[in-house]
């Protein structure tokens, strides 16, 4: 039998390739894939966010960590979509219109797929009409802004106006966060709640989630 | 240095500190904690946001944030962190005589410097050094470029006010003839009056970026003043006279002048090409974000070596140290490796890196340095792979310690590294001095150069990942 405490600590460890032999040994076995998610991976990727959190893991381990489990979570999607079965939540994640940077906002993404979330990624330099056809086209009820830089900053706010005015605003829940934005900020524009790293923006989230 | 403040009524100290050399790092926002200074006589009543950035026992110990001082009687309060040296240059170069006095100028973020030149004799007559006037408007071209949309002019009036000043001091009522200027795309919009709307978001590309000669009346000075072309995208003319300087540009094969700084600078060239980009490392360089973070100062450990199995500070003016900064960050973190005590993810392995009595690194110290380092690092790796010697432009690069940079994983251990000093200021006035073949050199550099976004190459951020590790590392 597939030793699934090894997908734990592969993921934990950022080892893809372990991650990845043991998931298929799983799966040839006929092991449910939810149950991979949520008993060995979503609380494996908490782990690597407590980690983060206090310091003992950096960008480079979360990095990884993120790479063994998107390598195990590419096996195991299709038969999660061949089964109906429902993610936790759908998230439309971007970099805004005017940055360029990602890390962060791939950090993020990661997370939450981590944690449980279907997550449609944008990518960087994201208008705001690309977020509103994400939203409508996928039923997504969480947006997730970010911005590296100071002077992109307004582009969360015309993000979340254009969201308004194409009438989704009220269907979803907008998050943002980046180095420069700040809980004040994310209140000024009228986002839902501002996440200060990778995992506080997954608590968010499932708090997004749970209220429904 | 410490400072006798007197405050006006109703007026913040803010005003006075900055003048005093005090950065403001988030501009005066109250959210980063940058601008400390402690209290040694009187009383400056805690804030709201003094209370967020600052621990209890700070506090207790007099630390303050100057952007959101008060006081209602005089206060003296100490603000050695804040001095700071600026690399002057005065290597011989050669001259086209002309009569009169020139003047060069290196505008930096951070510092300026300008020069009084002899145009018949080349010789440097005089030096003024400062703090750029703008750093309280915010540490890094990010934040200026957001003030002055905010408030359109303000940091141009600033900037040509100070230099103004500095040039009417060195000229001494002597008539200047003509000021060159250098320095990085967003100090040449802002000195120039250009709109910086285009450098404020993707493709970072301004229509403005070549050289503008300005009017008599638009700065506070007579003299015909030309302020040189931007190589391209963030990268300034400070590195286009840093090649003028340093002739990269002519040899065989690729050379690289580097400028590290809170935006880093990498220039490739050759004979046949010349690519430029810029990567951004945040101001732990400069002692920024580190918590006890200073700037070279009196006080500041800019060295560390081991005796006895145990970290030996040597701390500027030889006195008991008082903060760390961008050097002695970086040698402390290398010599930390050598004892174990950071892992080469970054980890410590206890809770705090003790330097000296009063002295101490935390992991979150060495976590921003390991950003402002795998930035730096995956920058070279992705420009300059081919390159022979790297060049270090800069006050940063001048008083660095090969060792521990290669050790730590900052520099190559591959390539040959040297200091090239103020090659900013030093190509601005080769410049000044060979009016004839001005345009000709410049206009050379810039038709063979191209820039590269590092950020837009879909290999950055594995690079830069990796690049976070302490750990040495080749180029080829």
């Amino acid at each position: 039998m597939a030793d699934l405490s090894k997908l734990f600590d592969a993921v934990l460890n950022g080892d893809q390739k372990t991650a990845v032999a043991v998931t298929q040994e799983a799966l040839a076995e006929g092991r449910d894939p939810m149950e991979l998610i949520t008993q060995y991976m979503v609380p494996a990727m908490d782990e690597v966010g407590r980690r983060f959190e206090c310091e003992e893991y950096f960008v480079p381990e979360l990095l990884l960590s993120a790479r063994a489990m998107k390598g195990s979570l590419e096996l195991l999607r299709p038969l999660l979509a061949a089964s109906g079965a429902e993610p936790a939540g759908r998230v439309v994640i971007g970099t805004v219109k005017g940055d360029l940077h990602d890390i962060g906002k791939n950090l993020v993404a990661s997370m939450l797929e981590g944690g449980g979330f279907e997550v449609i990624d944008l990518g960087a330099d994201v208008g705001p009409a690309r977020f509103i056809a994400a939203v409508r086209e996928k039923n997504a009820r969480i947006v997730a802004l970010s911005a590296l830089l100071t002077v992109t900053m307004p582009s969360m706010r015309k993000t979340i106006e254009a969201l308004k005015e194409a009438g989704v605003r009220d269907h979803v829940k907008v998050m943002v966060g980046g180095a420069p934005v700040t809980p004040q900020f994310a209140d000024e524009i009228g986002a839902d709640g501002y996440g200060e790293n990778a995992t506080a923006a997954v608590a968010l989230a499932r708090k997004f989630a749970q209220a429904g | 240095m410490r400072l006798t403040l007197r405050p006006l009524p109703g007026k913040s100290l803010a005003d006075q500190l900055q003048q005093a050399g005090v950065e403001f790092p988030c501009g005066g926002e109250g959210i980063c904690g940058g601008c400390r200074v402690r209290v040694v006589e009187g009383e400056i009543p805690v804030t709201e946001s003094m209370r967020m950035q600052l621990s209890e026992k700070e506090l207790r110990d007099g630390w303050r944030l100057a952007c959101s001082a008060m006081a209602s009687a005089p206060v003296t309060v100490e603000v050695e962190q804040w001095s700071v040296r600026v690399l002057a240059d005065d290597a011989m170069v050669p001259v086209e005589p002309r009569r009169g006095w020139g003047a060069a100028v290196d505008l930096g973020t951070t510092t300026v410097a300008a020069q009084l030149v002899n145009l018949e004799t080349g010789e440097v007559e005089g030096i003024e050094t400062a703090l750029n006037a703008q750093a309280r408007f915010g540490a890094d071209v990010m934040s200026r470029i957001q003030y002055e949309l905010r408030e359109p002019g303000e940091l141009g009036v600033v900037i040509r006010g100070q230099i103004g000043a500095m040039l009417a001091r060195l000229a001494g009522g002597r008539p200047l003839e003509e000021v060159l200027l250098a320095g990085n795309t967003a100090m040449h919009h802002l000195f120039c009056g250009l709109d910086v709307a285009p450098l404020a978001a993707v493709p970072f590309l301004s229509p403005h970026a070549g050289a503008q000669r300005l009017e008599a009346g638009s700065v506070p000075w007579r003299a015909d003043t030309l302020f040189l072309p931007c190589l391209g995208g963030f990268v300034g003319s400070d590195l286009l006279a840093g090649l003028v300087a340093t002739q990269l540009d002519k040899n065989q094969d690729s050379h690289v002048l580097f400028d590290i700084g809170t935006n880093g600078e990498i220039v490739c060239a050759s004979r046949s090409s010349v690519r430029c980009a810029s990567t951004a490392a945040g101001p732990a360089f400069e002692g920024g974000r580190i918590r006890q973070g200073m700037r070279a100062g009196e006080g500041a450990i800019d060295h560390v070596g081991i005796e006895g199995g145990r970290l030996a500070p040597h701390a500027i003016g030889g006195g008991e140290p008082r903060g760390v900064c961008g050097s002695g960050l970086v040698d402390a973190v290398a010599r930390a490796l050598d004892l174990g005590i950071i892992l080469a993810s970054g980890r410590l392995t206890q809770g705090e890196i003790a330097l000296a009595d009063a002295v101490s690194l935390t992991q979150s110290d060495v976590r921003q340095l390991q950003l402002a380092k795998g930035a730096m690092a995956a920058g070279l790796k992705m420009m300059a792979g081919e390159a022979r010697r790297l060049c270090l432009a800069g006050a940063f690069g001048n008083y660095l310690h090969l060792l521990g940079a290669r050790r730590i994983g900052l520099l190559p251990e591959d390539v040959e590294v040297e200091p090239v000093g103020n090659a900013a200021l030093r190509g601005a006035r080769l410049l000044l001095l060979s009016p004839s073949s001005r345009e000709e050199r410049v206009g050379g550099i810039l038709s063979v150069t191209e820039h590269v976004e590092l950020a837009a190459d879909a290999r950055f951020q594995d690079i830069f990942a990796e690049s976070m590790a302490l750990e040495p590392y080749r180029l080829r």
